[in-house]
């Protein structure tokens, strides 16, 4: 079918709960009826592409630690849901501790739509694409969420369950995104591939890190976590369990690639054809895994 | 600011002078159509469109829409029989009977606000019959296709346009020059092949708007966003069977127009709506979305190429077949397959030429003008070709093109001579400064780098006739007020005009002013803002009219002063006596004359100046064999070339330098001129790396800036280099000819023809993406496939 | 559908409206204040030439409601000059010759503005990533960027 898209945002009706626990509420009251929203930048297109008809806009941005950005080198890092890509790009917390993450929130969009696109907003909206997610995934992050029964904690691994869809409840906001400490000594990368240079949707996006860890029989541990190649943002298992196995050589990069490539279930759409997304699942990543590796070795 | 000496004549002309709109351009003064505030009379007009590309229209039931609170009115194609269409009418305002295409006009709807408009839109039913579609331009031309037009023998059309009644074919353009049978027996080297052209978008940055009003005495006025707004009066006031003076169109400022807002669109839907409900200004703004699929697009082309040289490198002989899918109503497109059937040898001399250029109605969207008119398109896999041919006789390209391609006196297709044309300096200029037969080393081990290059030519393609017109008024204060019908599209017509007209009249630039906006009822008229004709065409009566108004102001003074006119001229926007030394500012009696001579009385007053132009020379052509002696006012040609990069990783190409060089006769303002370069070049490289309209069953895949792209402030080459070269156009203003849309035609070949350097891979067709090129070089054996 | 008063700075004048829900800052500007140099060219915050300030970051104002804007200062382009003096960055860009239809103009001075605020000598790269956010069909880009880099260097040179 055609989509026709609304020349602007359909009706709705805007809250500003005052509470969080009035905002769950709200929320679990309305059911899908009713959605939480932030910077906007997703839901909004969404709106007016008539793929989102809500009847209430909750917007929880200025509610209780939403767009708190704090770093305790014990406990790590933690982003309140409502802080913007482009606080989070330069805050010298993320670009001393977690340069990857920076990275790759400075490959969405555009400048101006990152001033009002979260990381939060992009984990909730569950795209396959979304670029910031991989690097959360990379470093292990989880989500606090405020539900109808109070605060409680998730890990992100395990948070999408498709396109579109995750394991949040009605009532449930991501008021922040957490970070541990970044792994000792740790280097990572962003690579995006799109069709221009910049500001493209992902056809591949591919987080990668790299530690020395004790643990791997191979001395190090890497991260590879691949955007719009999967139904949901897919870390590499095999490639990353591979790694920890074998000594860091460029033919264990390019093993490791293969399985990557392997291990991707990319589909054909109107950005990119799937066969072409696992050729570059391959090379990005065994491009990105010896940019680690430089990195780790300078 | 101290007058300058009035003996120093200085003439804008030549100079690059600030554009004329700049200052409220920067400051958001600029007013465009949907800035035009309205106040509460103003009602908003939604279209319902075809889902399908071809079905009849069994029935449409409003009854829902209708009792809407806030609704205006509904109207469907009942209301309106009337046909219409620039070259062609095949048009209906909202489709009667049958739907041709996804966004075809079914139905309309105003109402108080844009949400009802949009809600009732989607509330009206419309029951559709599906017929088979033609989703390709050669079945479309094939016996046995489903007729698209069945009325075609009935529809009005240009008398040089072709259709062929009972089929798809709404014009059929033939060239018969010489014996290519005979030919091909002396040529060394042939090769024939097949090229695709996809359908792509202007993507003019501000999407179509127009807003119509119709009073209760039925008087129309239409404000919108037009480079048309004298064709839109004629053929909108035609269609609906009223007279061309109860029709004003006001155009203000054109946000990006490349053809998209040329002839008549989507502006008749908001002008039928607006006649239901008399005395509100009724607005319809194309969605970006809908500016993707239903605004004009540049229509497809396939095309077969079968060229052969002798062994010196002398093209002997062409054959060429063009298949354009003009999609649904091909009223505009018909003329796009003419251009390029008399255009079809690009800028060479072959001696024996078999064409035959086709316009197929297809179930696309709807084919139309854009910047380069079928030009881009046709260079696209001919200058491809070139390159080939080249490389068969083991001649290098540059030589090849230097042999074969025009000069002044060479043979065109169409019979008759071409004009004095700086071609040859273009290609050696473009050959130098691209480092032409020096292989330079890739940035990396992971690429490849290559240089392309690719010549052009391209005539303003329109009806012998088509006018141009100007006025000329002085103000108390002594400056000039010029009155033209053409538009700014942006492309900086309006600081030409100004530079011209204080030229012609003798006055410094900053004296004149525009009397915009455009508007029927008091610009003078204008065919349209279209096929780069306006520095050349409305330029000539710009001097026209000048030099009526300084023959009245010399007229005067000679009275006044007597003395010769021949001794008196107009400089810096003083009239002075080169012998008497006299000297008298144009203001002091511009509008109030002067005393006569003897004190008893007055001579002078108000003064106008008027002028017009139409070219009187362009005949019509053979229709069997496309000969004729005159088939067009002149052409510009031009070259550019490219050093690029192919990276082996990804099959991204990056550009790493571009060159441009086009012979404009006389650049009227330099900096004007490369700024089109440069513009068309962006615009060039995005069609040939980005741009395509996914067409999957008749519908566009990609109607967004999510997926449809275009090159970003990132995309640019790392240089670019913008030659400007001179070789006067006999009948130009100061020599001047075209250069809007030239700068895109030859981008795709160069391109592609440096791809090839590069990788040795040639591809059927743009765009040229990195999935494109890696899957190539994987089977090419270049790059490896998973282990 | 629920309307809401809002107070708010627009180019340094207090204003106090009454919005719809479901009004973008856009429309508010163009519709209700008819302030129409911020440009509609897409709706879907891909084009950028609706791009405003709003407290000092731009933005695509066709994806901010009008009732965020409560307590918020915005600076539309018709914000920029002062009392007939140009912001350097009109200037500039009228002199590389970076204007040519003008609808992307508007969008293309705040993105800019936005970037010497925050980076008074940006990079060529650096340019070119703060103006992704702005499509310009006309231009092709080059004389824009030169512009941006001018108008740096005039006001790293007057300071």
């Amino acid at each position: 079918m055609v989509t026709i898209p609304h020349p602007t945002l359909p009706e709705f009706d805007y809250i500003r709960p005052k509470t969080l626990a009035e905002a769950s509420y709200f929320l679990a009251e309305h059911g899908p009826e009713a959605r939480a929203f932030s910077g906007g930048t997703d839901v909004f297109v969404r709106m007016r592409d008539g793929a989102l008809p809500p009847k209430f806009l909750v917007d929880v941005k200025n509610l209780d630690g939403m767009r708190d950005l704090r770093f305790d080198p014990l406990s790590g890092l933690i982003i309140g849901a409502a802080v913007s890509m482009n606080a989070v790009i330069s805050a010298p917390e993320v670009q001393a501790h977690y340069p990857l993450l920076a990275e790759a929130c400075r490959s969405v969009a555009s400048y101006q739509l990152r001033t009002r696109a979260t990381i939060a907003g992009n984990i909730c909206n569950a795209s396959p694409a979304g670029d910031s997610i991989g690097a959360c995934l990379a470093l292990d992050a989880s989500l606090c969420i405020h539900g109808t029964a109070g605060a409680r904690r998730e890990t992100l691994a395990g948070f999408f369950l498709g396109p579109g869809k995750t394991r949040l409840q009605p009532g449930d906001i991501v008021t922040a995104v957490c970070l541990p400490p970044p792994p000792p000594g740790c280097a990572g990368v962003y690579l995006k591939l799109g069709r221009n240079r910049l500001s493209d949707l992902s056809i591949v996006g591919l987080a990668a890190l790299g530690s020395p860890n004790s643990d791997c029989p191979s001395g190090y541990r890497f991260r590879i976590v691949l955007a719009s190649v999967a139904p949901v943002p897919l870390v590499a298992g095999r490639a990353e369990a591979y790694l920890a196995e074998h000594p860091a050589t460029p033919d264990a990069f390019r093993q490791a690639a293969q399985l990557a490539y392997e291990e991707c279930a990319p589909i054909d759409d109107v950005r990119s054809s799937a066969r072409y997304r696992k050729l570059m699942v391959r090379n990005l990543t065994e491009s990105a895994l010896s940019q680690v590796w430089q990195a780790l070795h300078p | 600011m101290p007058h300058k000496s009035t003996k120093e004549k200085l003439s804008p002309v030549g100079e690059s002078m600030p554009r004329i709109d700049a200052r409220e351009k920067v400051t958001g003064a600029a007013q465009y159509a949907d800035d035009i505030q309205f106040g509460n009379r103003l009602l908003h007009a939604r279209i319902v469109r075809s889902p399908h590309p071809h079905a009849r229209i069994i029935h449409v039931d409003a009854s829902k829409a209708l009792a809407l609170p806030g609704v205006k009115a509904v109207v469907t194609g009942k209301d309106f029989p009337g046909y219409i269409g620039l070259y062609l009418k095949d048009r209906h305002i909202f489709c009667r009977d049958r739907v041709r295409y996804v966004g075809d006009p079914v139905a309309g709807v105003a109402a108080v606000t844009d949400e009802i408009a949009e809600r009732a839109a989607r509330l009206i039913e419309v029951e559709y019959e599906l017929l088979e579609p033609v989703l390709d331009p050669e079945y479309g031309a094939s016996h046995g296709a489903p007729l698209l037009h069945p009325d075609l023998e009935q529809y009005t059309v240009a008398s040089f346009i072709m259709p062929k009644p009972r089929t798809n074919i709404s014009n059929h353009f033939k060239i018969r020059k010489g014996d290519v049978t005979s030919a091909w027996k002396e040529c060394k080297a042939v090769i024939e092949r097949r090229y695709h052209i996809p359908h792509i978008q202007h993507v003019p940055i501000e999407p179509h708007v127009a807003i119509a009003r119709v009073e209760q005495t039925g008087e129309i006025t239409l404000w919108d966003s037009s480079q048309s707004p004298f064709a839109q009066r004629d053929l909108i006031a035609e269609t609906l069977g009223i007279s061309q003076s109860e029709m004003r169109v006001i155009a203000p400022l054109v946000g990006g127009g490349f053809g998209s807002k040329a002839g008549v669109s989507m502006e008749s839907l908001a002008v039928a709506i607006a006649t239901k409900v008399k005395g509100y200004a009724v607005k319809l703004l194309l969605t970006r979305e809908e500016e993707f699929y239903t605004a004009f697009v540049r229509q497809g082309l396939v095309a077969y190429f079968k060229l052969g040289c002798d062994a010196d490198g002398h093209l002997l002989a062409m054959e060429n077949t063009f298949y354009w899918d003009g999609g649904a109503y091909t009223e505009y497109g018909v003329n796009i397959t003419r251009a390029a059937g008399y255009s079809c040898t690009g800028p060479y001399e072959v001696p024996n030429i078999h064409t035959d250029s086709y316009c197929v109605y297809t179930n696309h969207p709807v084919g139309g003008p854009m910047r380069g008119f079928g030009m881009p398109e046709l260079h696209a896999g001919l200058e491809q070709c070139i390159d080939e041919l080249a490389e068969q006789i083991g001649m290098d390209a540059v030589e090849f093109r230097r042999r074969n391609c025009l000069k002044g006196g060479s043979s065109l297709p169409t019979g008759g001579k071409m004009h004095p044309t700086g071609l040859t300096e273009c290609l050696e200029k473009t050959a130098e400064a691209i480092g032409w037969g020096h292989k330079s080393p890739p940035s990396a081990p992971n690429k490849r780098r290559g240089k392309g290059l690719a010549l052009m030519w391209k005539a303003p393609a329109m009806p012998g006739n088509a006018g141009s017109s100007a006025w000329i008024e002085l103000a108390e204060d002594g400056k000039l007020t010029l009155g033209v019908g053409c538009q700014d599209i942006g492309q900086g017509a309006f600081t030409v005009a100004a530079q011209m007209a204080a030229a012609a009249f003798g006055i410094p630039y900053e004296s004149v002013r525009l009397a915009t906006p455009v508007d029927t009822r008091y610009s003078p008229y204008e065919w349209q803002t279209v096929a780069s004709r306006i520095t050349w065409s409305t330029g000539n009566a710009i001097i026209q009219a000048a030099h009526d108004a300084r023959d009245q102001v010399l007229d005067l003074i000679s009275q006044a002063w007597g003395e010769n006119r021949e001794d008196l001229d107009i400089v810096n926007g003083t009239v002075i006596s080169y012998k008497s030394e006299r000297e008298m500012p144009v203001k002091d009696f511009a509008v109030k004359g002067l005393p006569k001579p003897d004190g008893k009385g007055w001579i002078g007053g108000p003064i106008i100046g008027r002028g017009n132009f139409m070219p009187t020379d362009v005949t019509g052509l053979d229709p069997e064999t496309g000969q004729g002696d005159h088939a067009v006012v002149h052409f510009t040609t031009g070259a550019q070339a490219f050093d690029l990069e192919v990276d082996l990783d990804t099959g991204r190409v990056e550009i790493l330098k571009a060159v441009a060089s086009f012979d404009v006769g006389k650049a009227i303002n330099p900096d004007l001129t490369r700024a089109q370069m440069e513009g068309g070049l962006i615009q060039g490289i995005s069609s040939a790396l980005f741009e395509r309209l996914q067409l999957k069953d008749g519908r566009v895949a990609n109607p967004s800036f999510v997926d449809y792209r275009i090159a970003t402030a990132a995309d640019l080459p790392r240089s670019m280099q913008s030659i400007i070269v001179e070789v006067p156009q006999d009948d130009g203003p100061w020599g001047a000819r075209g250069i809007g849309e030239h700068s895109m035609v030859p981008t795709i070949p160069a391109i592609a023809n440096a791809i090839y350097d590069a990788i040795g891979i040639r591809f059927d067709g743009p765009p040229f993406t990195a999935e494109k090129i890696y899957l190539a070089m994987l089977e090419a054996g270049i790059v490896h496939g998973p282990a | 559908m629920a309307m809401h008063t809002i107070n708010l700075t627009v180019n340094g004048s207090r204003e106090s409206l009454v919005v719809p829900s479901n009004m973008t800052l856009m429309r508010m500007l163009r519709e209700t204040l008819a302030l129409t140099g911020t440009k509609n060219g897409c709706s879907a915050g891909e084009c950028g030439a609706c791009t405003v300030l709003f407290n000092g970051e731009p933005v695509n104002s066709c994806m901010v409601l009008a009732v965020e804007c409560d307590e918020a200062e915005i600076v539309t382009v018709e914000g920029l000059a002062h009392d007939q003096q140009l912001d350097p960055l009109q200037d500039a860009i009228i002199q590389a010759g970076g204007v040519q239809c003008g609808f992307c103009t508007p969008g293309i001075l705040i993105s800019a503005r936005a970037l010497l605020n925050r980076n008074p000598n940006p990079s060529e790269e650096e340019i070119k990533e703060a103006l992704v956010g702005n499509l310009c069909r006309c231009t092709g880009y080059v004389r824009i960027i030169k512009s941006i880099q001018e108008a740096a260097r005039m006001a790293a040179a007057a300071s």
